[in-house]
């Protein structure tokens, strides 16, 4: 066996074990035969360790062979003409240590929820889609190609949404995710989109014959233009699933779900997978200068916005998810700035610090009694200390916007939501009308036997 | 005569017709002792065994069609090609899983009759590129139909909007196919005769589809007749299959009839997009359905209209896709609907405690119809993307809005049906072994072919090459490689 075989089997497997233990808890349950809590639990357990381990061990050989990039050429999916969809995954300095992170959090977050949602009527439920997350991130990680990264992202979202609403009997939940989902169909367009201009572009949605395979110094091989468009296309994908302004509305809402998931996609890897498909696609941003304007300008505004909002929030997770929104804006502006290092390690360790601080959020009342106990008395309050320098009719109106929350909802929903549903309404009233018409009495409407 | 080489497959696609045949008239005369579901489950599983059985032969031959029986108007009494093997299997699995789910009180032996009949007029006409008896099949289509929706109660209405539309779409079709016999467009001295004949069979398609202006008795038809009645009519898609064969290219003249096209290509990109966005704001489940069904319907249209083999496979693609998943989700809802009655979707109604395994079967034909990673629709939407987008930006960018809308609509529709309070302790439904077997069977369908659509993708792929004249190897495919005439 050769180096490269080794390297294929054990990236085979990262992808493999996540989505094998989907189908053992998934095909079961729609069987009727649901697993018990502990099979459940240690089979995706399970799943997750074997990723985080093939993921070591290739990172292994990675850091032994200098980082040089391995190809994984899993075959061709299909094939229409000039249009090739192939199954090609890479193992690089960005991808490998990226995966055994996210698999390695994913697998902590697996051993907290077991206990957490014990008896909750939607363990299998959560567990499952906890696999589809796993699966659907290593997808879009590994990815060597943008179809494959593509349908990670779009498992992502799907597992997202669904994990947002869990709580099905609760009104706010459906609300939030459908909200979220929402948001991320439409920031999809600009994925999809930049898939099929890639396609054009060289061929194939493979990324080596797009910038290379040597990041973070890849080569740009496209012209400018197409880079460009593109780029931006990418941009506004990664807003959607990043929470960038203005698609940031979901976000706290987002935090309906049950407490772990929200650790693992609002405080750690789903709110930062936008940040890595531009990181991925580096080599292109820096053949488009505009996208990384764009880039620097939404980061920086969507930081500021959620920063002052996050000050006034009054209860743990919705300040905690401005919180995170503060730092994927920063991100974001890191990438536009062309860093490549920085905003990965950035990224990797506010993953860690968030999820931390959103799983013992529920906790948070028990530690600030122990606090106040340790102290004496009640800490001093955390007062915004640049915030004190500016006059104070102008902290008033920063203060009312901030509880307003940027009146970002407000723009949205009254310029965009509100109007089109209106439009929509008045459409399905007249069709009404019309087959009332049509139909001589009350209109169609019987028949369900 | 008959080749020796063509006579397993020429039997293979009699019985496929002969099954759900003889299954109906068995029925009709009350020989089922009132048990019809065994029975005509048994001739719909005889007949989706046949249908595979054309597959499996069809895809040893060289790809040439393979047509028996009289030529007329560029057709033949039976035509089996690339499309026909593809699509069979299709409609057989479609017409077995509706008979599976139904509730028994739905499956009185007339009602089982008419569904079997239907079934079988549809097989014959999908065997067929003769355009006189595709007139005929289409009205034996349509007829059961619409006797089913007048004799349910509460249909009348939908019966009334149904007649307009077929009786419209029937009259268009006979005048319009009588005189693309008389003065062929693709011959070299046609005339306006022709001409008109063609601009006629389009409108017949338009109606039968449901493609705006003429889209109306879509929705209304799953709203007032049953389940098993609107989707038995609308999921095999006989409208696109006469496009086909009638406009978009005929085996022996690749030219086909172009204006029409482009009128019914636009026409139909803004019906998708408009039934997804009309999806989004339904008040009930069975209205959401319809108007789904409508968009993908004419997704579908958009996709066959196009010029590049690609769009024609994800065309293609689409239909297969859409089709087994919006039965799915149909199904599921007559299931939930035969034990709670009518879902509202105003307000989030709380079913989930109530029927777990319905929802998550609901979930995942839904998310199969959205292009799911991993199920067909996820390839059925890169591929009739990436078609729509290579030949004109603004069809891309329709087609992309109504998958996007699509899946927003359906994504509502679960968490409004699944969603919310539970207001009371309600009993909990289970669902029966049959309504499992047939939704698993469905939903395994649409993940074997999305994980491994390579095969499905290369037989469209040689289909779609004869269809637009040009050789499956070289629809590469480009542009200048297509018929002028196209």
């Amino acid at each position: 066996m050769t180096n490269h075989d080794i390297v294929s089997l054990l990236v085979t497997c990262q992808l493999a074990a996540p989505a094998a233990t989907v189908a053992l808890v998934g095909v079961p349950a729609l069987l009727g035969r649901p697993p018990s809590e502990r099979a459940t639990s240690r089979i995706v357990g399970a799943g997750f360790a074997i990723g985080f381990i093939a993921g070591l061990l290739t990172l292994a050989s990675l850091v032994a062979r200098g980082f040089v990039p391995e190809i994984v050429h899993l075959g061709s999916w299909f094939s229409v003409g000039h249009h090739e969809a192939t199954v090609e995954l890479v193992a690089d300095a960005l991808s490998v240590p990226y995966v055994c992170f996210s698999t390695g959090l994913c697998g902590l977050v697996n051993a907290f929820a077991r206990k957490y949602l014990h008896r909750e009527p939607g363990f299998t439920r959560f567990f499952l889609l906890l696999a589809v997350f796993g699966t659907g991130m290593n997808l879009m990680v590994l990815a060597g190609s943008i179809d494959v990264l593509f349908a990670g992202w779009e498992l992502l979202g799907i597992s997202s949404t669904l994990l947002i609403g869990f709580f099905l009997e609760r009104g706010n939940a459906v609300r939030a995710a459908m909200r979220a989902f929402a948001t991320y169909r439409v920031c999809d367009v600009g994925l999809l989109a930049a898939a099929v201009m890639v396609h054009r572009a060289v061929g194939s949605g493979d990324f080596d014959r797009l910038f290379g395979e040597n990041w973070p110094n890849g080569t740009c091989l496209v012209p400018a233009a197409t880079a460009t468009i593109v780029s931006l296309l990418l941009v506004f994908a990664s807003m959607g699933k990043s929470a960038q302004v203005p698609f940031s509305g979901w976000l706290p809402q987002a935090m309906e779900g049950p407490t772990p998931s929200s650790a693992i996609f609002y405080g750690a890897l789903s709110i930062h997978a936008g940040a890595y498909v531009l990181l991925r696609c580096e080599a292109l941003l820096d053949q488009a200068p505009l996208a990384r304007l764009l880039l620097i300008a939404i980061g920086l505004g969507t930081a500021l916005h959620a920063n002052v909002v996050g000050r006034v929030q009054t209860d743990l997770k919705s300040m905690l998810a401005y919180a995170a929104m503060t730092q994927s804006g920063l991100i974001f502006a890191e990438i536009g700035f062309g860093w490549r290092v920085i905003p990965l390690v950035h990224v990797i360790s506010h993953a860690i610090l968030r999820s931390l601080q959103i799983l013992r959020s529920p906790s948070a009342l028990h530690d600030r009694h122990e606090l106040e106990a340790a102290l004496g008395g009640h800490p001093g309050a955390d007062r915004w200390a640049l915030g004190r320098l500016l006059p104070e009719g102008l902290q008033s109106r920063i203060y009312r916007i901030a509880l307003d929350r940027g009146f970002e909802e407000m723009v949205v929903g009254r310029l965009f939501i509100v109007p089109v549903l209106w439009l929509l309404e008045c459409a399905a009233d007249l069709e009404r009308r019309w087959l009332v018409f049509l139909g001589g009495d009350a209109g169609p409407g019987g028949g369900r036997s | 005569m008959i080749p020796p080489d063509d006579r397993g497959l020429l039997v293979a696609a009699a019985i496929t017709v002969a099954a759900p045949l003889i299954g109906s008239a068995v029925t009709a005369m009350g020989l089922t002792r009132g048990k019809p579901r065994p029975f005509a489950v048994a001739m719909a599983f005889v007949s989706l065994l046949a249908s595979l059985a054309v597959t499996t032969l069809w895809s040893q031959t060289d790809g040439a069609p393979r047509l028996f029986g009289d030529r007329l108007g560029g057709g033949r009494f039976v035509c089996i090609d690339g499309i026909t093997a593809v699509l069979l299997p299709y409609v057989a699995l479609v017409e077995m899983a509706i008979l599976l789910v139904a509730p028994r009180r739905a499956l009185e032996p007339s009602a089982v009759a008419r569904l079997l009949f239907g079934a079988a007029a549809t097989f014959a006409l999908f065997l067929t590129s003769h355009p006189l008896l595709l007139v005929a099949l289409w009205c034996a289509t349509a007829l059961p139909t619409w006797i089913s929706v007048r004799s349910t109660p509460g249909g009348y209405a939908a019966a009334r909007v149904f007649a307009i539309a077929m009786s419209t779409a029937v009259i268009c079709m006979t005048i319009g196919t009588v005189l693309l016999i008389i003065d062929p467009p693709w011959a070299a001295a046609a005339g306006w005769v022709g001409s008109a004949g063609g601009w006629l069979v389009a409108i017949a398609v338009m109606v039968r589809k449901g493609i705006f202006p003429f889209h109306s008795w879509y929705p209304a038809l799953f709203s007032g007749a049953t389940m098993s009645t609107a989707l038995a009519a609308t999921m095999p898609q006989v409208a696109s299959y006469t496009a086909v064969r009638l406009l978009i290219g005929h085996v022996d003249h690749p030219e086909g009839v172009a204006a029409e096209l482009v009128v019914l290509s636009q026409l139909a990109l803004v019906t998708a997009t408009y039934g997804a966005a009309l999806a989004i704001v339904q008040r009930d489940l069975r209205s959401l359905i319809g108007t789904l069904a409508m968009s993908q319907s004419a997704m579908v249209l958009a996709g066959l209209a196009g010029t590049l083999p690609m769009e024609l496979n994800g065309a293609f693609c689409v239909w297969i896709s859409s089709g087994l998943a919006l039965t799915g989700i149909g199904l599921v809802s007559w299931a939930l609907e035969s034990r709670a009655g009518v879902i509202r979707l105003d307000t989030p109604q709380g079913r989930f405690w109530d029927a777990p395994a319905l929802a998550a079967f609901f979930l995942l034909f839904g998310l199969a119809g959205i292009g799911l990673p991993g199920t067909l629709s996820f390839v059925a939407d890169d591929l009739i993307v990436s078609g729509s987008l290579d030949e004109q930006l603004h069809a891309g960018l329709l087609v992309i809005l109504a998958t996007v809308l699509s899946g927003i609509a359906m994504m509502r529709g679960w968490f409004h049906v699944f969603g919310g309070p539970v207001e009371s302790e309600g009993i909990r439904h289970a669902i029966l072994p049959r309504e499992r077997l047939a939704l698993t069977i469905l939903l395994a369908v649409l993940f074997l072919l999305g994980l491994w659509p390579d095969p499905l993708v290369r037989a469209l792929d040689r289909a779609t090459g004869r269809l637009l004249g040009v050789s499956a190897a070289g629809a590469d495919r480009d542009l200048q490689d297509l018929p002028q005439g196209r």
